[in-house]
């Protein structure tokens, strides 16, 4: 079954190209405006839109490369197979379209009028601070990403992570706990 | 100096920082976080200032005429909308040279308590007046006032009767069967006036209860009739910042909750708490020390009541979202039952479906197994106040300072005491969905609506030029859908809007039915602002046909008559005909009186077209509007439309939107659409010559067809 599924998943690769980028021939370099640019080809796009395409399971593989006005250039297969002066700049423009903050407390939950208002200490790269927030439809706003990751989404189109809800405190799990389902 | 303000709270590499981005009247750009200035740009430098929405953030960037971008800053999903204030006021600049003076408020905040209005409510959720709320349910409660108030009175009056029974009970005992004197007749005459008691308190309970019904489901409908009047009146831009299921909701299922509250909740407040008074007055009367231990136990009692119900409730809420996962998954499969049998996947729909009901049986077993282990427990801490009475009751009888008849007077009315109790502790949840359910509605019925008509409105004929002056528009005040759209368009003219998805086509036919109202710039009929004109009355003299056609569930006869109610049969024959509809109509059973939607007759994609053409067209529309009108057809049925089209355009102004570009060959004119803006304008020939966008979208398709010819 696994081997059917192997040569059937390879021969639509094989017909389909869907536009892995060559990274040798390709560089990611800063624009003097703050953006992400690319040398590809011969072609210099000053201003790169990166995309996940599996951002929830592979963060970091399947990542689109669009120019700016929304075209792909091609997909980059993993991170990993960039050089590491070059991981950090596709990295760092990754991280800068994709903010979701990781939760490390949950100071309160209030229900109200059909929102759900949390306190929340959140943070990124070791800095914690608090963030208040409002959550509507709980039930399609506060999900599961895996067996123990969690996603809170609020009213203004925010994005907050429980990275382990094992490893959140019993205070904060037992204030979320009635909107877990 | 004026100065427009922008307060970011992402530095460039995505830490928290208090920033700020000024824009003032001397066109400058300057962005500082604390007190160093980061960048200072002017804005004769600039093209434009875009917001690029991210995931869970964006940035405001600048288009310098040089050909580079400059990074301005980055904020979070928060800040998006105030960010998008701010690139409208420097494009506004950079277009004009002027500057436009900034919005008061970047963002609602709560006068209050200054936190940040919740997207989509205009009340703070912390602090909206809970009283104001309710005396506004009971104002529109007034017209039925007459009926719920003395129905609630005679509610009232029969509990209290019920209440009769225990002092009966003591009377009985105390002064007919201990001292056993009583006669046969005072005891059946007392024994009748309990009954007595028992039986009118369930006579008058029965009739005002009855009333009391029937008065609130009248409220419930006149505030659902308020919502949904409400509704009907708003603007589409009002009404797409929320969704339909929302709306739906608010008509339905919220006027729903506070009439349960009122019917319910309101009644038994009222009864329970009126009771709770005349029993411990009673009680207090008969015997203050007796009393007291009564209620010694009451406010443990209630604590305890409270901490259980939310603990149940929360179980129970996990099990009734489980229930309706289960629902879910079985409404999607057995809709989408031909993709699963033509896949294969019915073992795999069955795992799933499986593994849903086994968590919602374990679920359930496991509230079961709780609330059979919890509830006798319950009861039993809920009957303390019953051993207390009992043991020191008992107590006082043996002492001789006691009554029997007193004790049993106790006993009974405890019940009324601690039985309210339970009720009495959940009574907040209740208020609170009740609130929650009262705002809504009347968020509904406060909201202003954003197309408004003026009070004397030039409605001049519309069959005169149109003109579209300097218009830019966005759904969202950061995304621009179009920009400075100059456009005239001649009476009687044919104009073709072509362009990739979400070029700005539809939104410029929408703006023309005023659905939206322009942020610059204006559209004109006949040289007046469409904003003059009356919205209805635009609306009636302009037909539109859309691409997805809504049919209501009806005849055909009434759908064609849709866009003129009391049209003559020969009206409805005649716009059917000119839409080429007449015929399949006539090989039907029941012609025009044929019963079409969910539950009726089917018909194919060509037919409901051509019926939406009809409807459009019997109110003889001094405009046309074809939006994708024959996107979704095949060939053959785009040509019989086609062909009635081309006779119905014949004198209106017609504006077409289509992305088959052969469609629109009979066009005077073709505007091309790019990001937004003209790009293009010019016949057929012409922008064929040209060989820009429009000759590029011309190969293509021709390619693809050819591509089709050949398979």
């Amino acid at each position: 079954m696994e081997t059917a599924r192997k040569v059937s998943e390879s021969s639509l690769t094989l017909a389909i190209d869907i536009g892995i980028l060559d990274l040798k021939k390709a560089e990611f370099y800063e624009t003097p405006g703050g953006f992400t640019g690319l040398r590809y080809e011969g072609k210099d796009y000053d201003r790169i839109i990166l995309r996940r395409a599996l951002p929830i399971g592979h963060p970091m593989e399947y990542i689109s490369v669009a120019d700016k006005d929304n075209k792909e250039i091609g997909i980059i297969r993993s991170l990993a197979e960039l050089s590491e002066e070059q991981y950090a700049i596709v990295a760092a423009e990754l991280e800068s379209r994709y903010y979701s903050p990781t939760v490390h407390e949950i100071k309160s939950v209030k229900d109200k009028l059909g929102y759900v208002y949390m306190e929340l200490v959140i943070g990124r790269d070791g800095a914690k601070y608090a963030k208040n927030c409002a959550v509507k439809d709980v039930s399609r706003n506060i999900r599961m990403l895996d067996d123990d990751r969690l996603a809170i989404f609020d009213v203004d189109g925010n994005r907050y992570i429980i990275q382990s809800l094992s490893g959140l405190d019993k205070k904060s799990l037992k204030r979320l706990e009635p909107y877990l389902f | 100096m004026n100065t427009h303000k922008f307060y970011y709270d992402l530095d460039l590499t995505m830490k928290p920082v208090d920033g700020v981005l000024t824009f003032d009247e001397r066109g400058q750009i300057c962005s500082r976080i604390g007190g160093n200035e980061l960048l200072s740009i002017s804005a004769e430098n600039i093209n434009e200032v875009a917001v690029l929405p991210g995931v869970g953030c964006g940035l405001l960037l600048s288009k310098m005429k040089d050909g580079s971008e400059i990074l301005l800053c980055r904020f979070t999903m928060s800040y998006m909308r105030a960010a998008g204030e701010f690139s409208k006021v420097v494009n506004f600049y950079v277009q004009t040279k002027q500057y436009a003076a900034p919005d008061e408020e970047e963002r609602p905040v709560c006068e209050k308590c200054s936190r940040p209005l919740v997207e989509g409510m205009s009340v703070c959720i912390f602090c909206y007046n809970r009283i104001g709320v309710l005396k506004r349910a009971l104002q529109l409660m007034r017209p039925f006032a007459g009926k719920i108030i003395p129905a609630e009175l005679f509610m009232t009056v029969s509990s209290v009767l019920y209440l009769l029974v225990p002092l009966f009970s003591r009377i009985i005992i105390d002064e007919h069967l201990r001292p056993m004197k009583g006669t046969f007749q005072q005891l059946l005459l007392l024994a009748g006036a309990m009954f007595l008691a028992r039986a009118l308190g369930e006579v008058i309970f029965i009739l005002s209860s009855r009333v009391f019904n029937e008065a609130s489901i009248q409220y419930a409908n006149h505030l659902r009739n308020l919502a949904y009047e409400k509704i009907q009146k708003l603007s589409l831009g009002s009404l797409s910042k929320r969704t339909p299921g929302d709306l739906i909701r608010r008509v339905m299922e919220d006027t729903t909750t506070v009439k349960e509250f009122i019917s319910d909740g309101g009644r038994w407040a009222v009864e329970q708490t009126i009771i709770f008074l005349v029993v411990f007055i009673i009680l207090l009367l008969t015997n203050y020390k007796l009393t007291l231990l009564v209620f010694l136990p009451v406010p443990v009692v209630s604590i305890a009541l409270s901490r259980f119900w939310r603990f149940i409730h929360i179980r129970y809420e996990r099990q009734w979202r489980k229930n309706s996962k289960c629902q879910g998954i079985l409404h999607d499969i057995i809709k989408g039952i031909r993709t699963v049998k033509s896949f294969g996947k019915e073992d795999m729909e069955i795992e799933k479906f499986a593994k849903a009901t086994r968590e919602l049986a374990e679920v359930s077993s496991d509230n079961e197994t709780l609330w059979a282990r919890l509830f006798p427990s319950l009861t039993f801490f809920t009957g303390i106040g019953e051993f207390l009475v009992l043991y020191y009751g008992g107590y006082r009888i043996l002492d001789g300072t006691l009554s029997f008849g007193v004790l049993v007077q106790f006993t009974m009315y405890i019940t009324y005491i601690y039985a309210p109790l339970r009720w009495f502790v959940s009574f907040p949840r209740w208020l609170a969905d009740a609130m929650t359910s009262m705002v809504k509605i009347f968020e509904i019925l406060d909201e202003e609506p954003d197309i408004k008509s003026i009070p004397e409105p030039k409605n001049v004929p519309l069959a005169g030029k149109i003109a579209f002056e300097g218009v830019t528009f966005g759904y969202k005040s950061y995304e621009p859908v179009l920009r400075d759209i100059n456009l005239e368009i001649k009476p009687g003219e044919m104009i073709g809007i072509v362009g990739r998805s979400g070029a700005g086509k539809s939104t410029m036919i929408n703006l023309l039915m005023r659905l939206y109202d322009p942020v610059q710039g204006r559209i004109r009929i006949n040289g007046i602002d469409i904003r003059d004109m009356s919205p209805e009355y635009l609306h009636e003299n302009i037909g539109v046909v859309f691409q997805d056609t809504f049919l209501f569930a009806g005849t055909i006869y009434d759908n064609i008559a849709y866009g003129k109610p009391g049209a003559t049969p020969a009206e409805v024959i005649a716009a059917a005909k000119a839409a080429n509809a007449h015929d399949f109509i006539m090989q039907t059973a029941d012609g025009y009186n044929t019963i079409i939607g969910e539950s009726g007759h089917s018909i194919s994609g060509g037919e409901r077209q051509r019926l939406a053409i009809a409807r459009a067209i019997i109110k003889n529309p001094s405009i046309l509007i074809l939006d994708e009108a024959t996107s979704s057809l095949d060939v053959e049925t785009e040509s019989i439309i086609q062909d009635s089209l081309n006779r119905i355009v014949q004198g209106r102004t017609t504006i077409a939107i289509a992305h088959r570009l052969s469609t629109l060959k009979n066009a005077d004119r073709l505007i091309v659409l790019e990001n937004g803006r003209i790009a293009e304008s010019g016949t057929h020939v012409e922008l064929l010559k040209k060989r820009g966008i429009y000759y590029r979208l011309v190969m293509a398709q021709r390619q693809t067809s050819r591509l089709a010819e050949s398979g």
